[in-house]
């Protein structure tokens, strides 16, 4: 190449031609510095390491993790020289490295999404309590995937599951679980609940889960959404997002669906239930009509007593009336007309006299 | 359609809510002695029609065929 004469846009556009070749993508590690954001689109910031520095440039939409000074990075990138002769590396993708790095990643895009009200309570929606038709986006080789079908078959059954193979960890896992959210939001007949799972894993395997887009695909999701990703401690900005949290993908699985055994154990207990009921309103029946009669008896026997007392009353007045006891008394019962000459008869207790009338006086 | 079959139409779901009802209705102000025998009787077959049901149900797994690896 020393015998051919360039210009110096061709020297450019021919060195970009032979890093294309050469490096059409490289991965570097290094440690995020002077980083800036241009007119609100354009993103800039050096990599560096102890040794060297290199400039780094994209546009802010791209940015799917915030950044920071003093940030450990991993860049996927295209290097270029531009055409006022600087070398960028413009990036495709940024992933922080290192606990301390993803945890500040984290940090940061948490506190934005919070400011936006992303986690409030009150925009979780409650997931119905038996669905018949739920969407589930994982990766179907998964050892979660296997464990959540296993233990939403035990618990139930007549469910409809339409399930989104994806990968669940590094650069394309976002980008491809974003299309399966999407493209369930998308049927004209939507599921009932849309589920996401992935099972533990380290910091960085589910830092993929604090993606900024894909946690704003589950907060726009149209389908309720539950999201059970790595273990009972880990946290991630999809299932903070998200209308339930699941801890595990086990524990989504029994969120999901109730326990077949519980509710036949439970309609028996409201079967018998009802058989004690009607033992029990038998029972009360049948001690009401013995009360009942009880009580009519009693008033029978009453209003008896009452009559036999008012008819022992009545016998004595009648006794007291009766001509045979004044007789007995030694009075006389007078028969006949009570003129002179006329034959009057005399009744005592014991005879009956006939006598003439002799004389007839007024008192 | 007979009494018999609109029954074994219903959902696991409107079983259980039907069961709840009965209940409900042993309870309630409605109570009646002389059809009290029958509900229990209901109440009986809806448990064992629930329990049968759950045990013979299956979930229908479907993988979407639709890949997700590329826009397209």
């Amino acid at each position: 190449m020393d015998d051919v004469l360039l210009s110096v846009s061709d020297f450019v556009a021919l060195t970009n031609q032979t890093l294309e070749y050469a490096y059409p993508l490289v991965q570097v590690e290094g440690e995020v510095a002077e980083f800036r954001v241009a007119q609100g689109k354009w993103v800039s910031f050096k990599l560096k390491d102890e040794g060297a520095i290199v400039n780094c440039f994209t546009a802010l939409a791209q940015m799917r993790t915030p950044l920071e000074n003093g940030m450990r990075v991993i860049v996927v990138a295209a290097p270029r020289l531009n055409n006022k002769g600087y070398f960028n590396l413009n990036l495709r993708a940024v992933k922080p490295v290192g606990e301390g790095s993803i945890k500040k990643g984290f940090e940061l895009l948490k506190a934005k999404l919070e400011k936006e009200g992303l986690f409030a309570e009150e925009r979780k929606r409650s997931l119905p309590r038996v669905p018949k038709r739920v969407a589930v986006v994982t990766s179907t080789e998964s050892a979660a995937y296997a464990d959540f079908i296993k233990i939403i078959n035990e618990r139930w059954g007549g469910l409809e599951v339409e399930v989104a193979h994806t990968q669940v960890q590094g650069v394309p896992a976002p980008d491809q679980m974003i299309r399966a959210i999407r493209y369930f939001n998308s049927l004209d007949s939507l599921p009932e609940v849309l589920i996401i799972i992935r099972g533990g894993g380290s910091a960085e395997d589910l830092s993929t889960f604090n993606d900024e887009p894909l946690v704003r695909a589950i907060a726009e999701s149209r389908i309720p959404t539950l999201v059970g990703v790595g273990h009972e401690v880990d946290h991630t900005l999809a299932d903070m997002v998200s209308d339930v949290r699941a801890a595990t993908p086990t524990d989504a699985a029994q969120i999901l669906v109730p326990d077949r055994q519980e509710i036949i154990r439970g309609a028996r207990a409201q079967a018998n239930s009802v058989g004690y009921l009607l033992t029990q309103a038998i029972d009360n029946y049948s001690r009401q009509t013995k009360d009942n009669l009880g009580v009519a008896f009693a008033r029978i026997q009453q209003k008896l007593d009452d009559t036999f007392e008012r008819l022992g009353i009545l016998r004595v007045a009648v006794a007291q009336l009766n001509p045979e006891n004044v007789l007995r008394r030694g009075y006389a019962l007078l028969r006949g007309e009570q003129t002179v000459g006329a034959i009057l008869e005399i009744e005592t207790a014991v005879h009956i006299i006939k006598a003439e009338v002799k004389d007839v006086r007024s008192k | 359609m007979s009494d018999q079959s609109k029954q074994e139409n219903k959902s696991v779901q409107e079983k259980l809510t039907d069961l709840s009802e009965l209940v409900g209705w042993f309870q309630g102000a409605s109570f009646k002695l002389e059809t009290a025998l029958d509900k229990f009787k209901a109440a009986e077959v809806l448990a064992e029609e629930i329990e049968k049901d759950l045990t013979k149900l299956k979930n229908d797994i479907k993988i979407v065929k639709k890949r997700f690896d590329s826009e397209e």
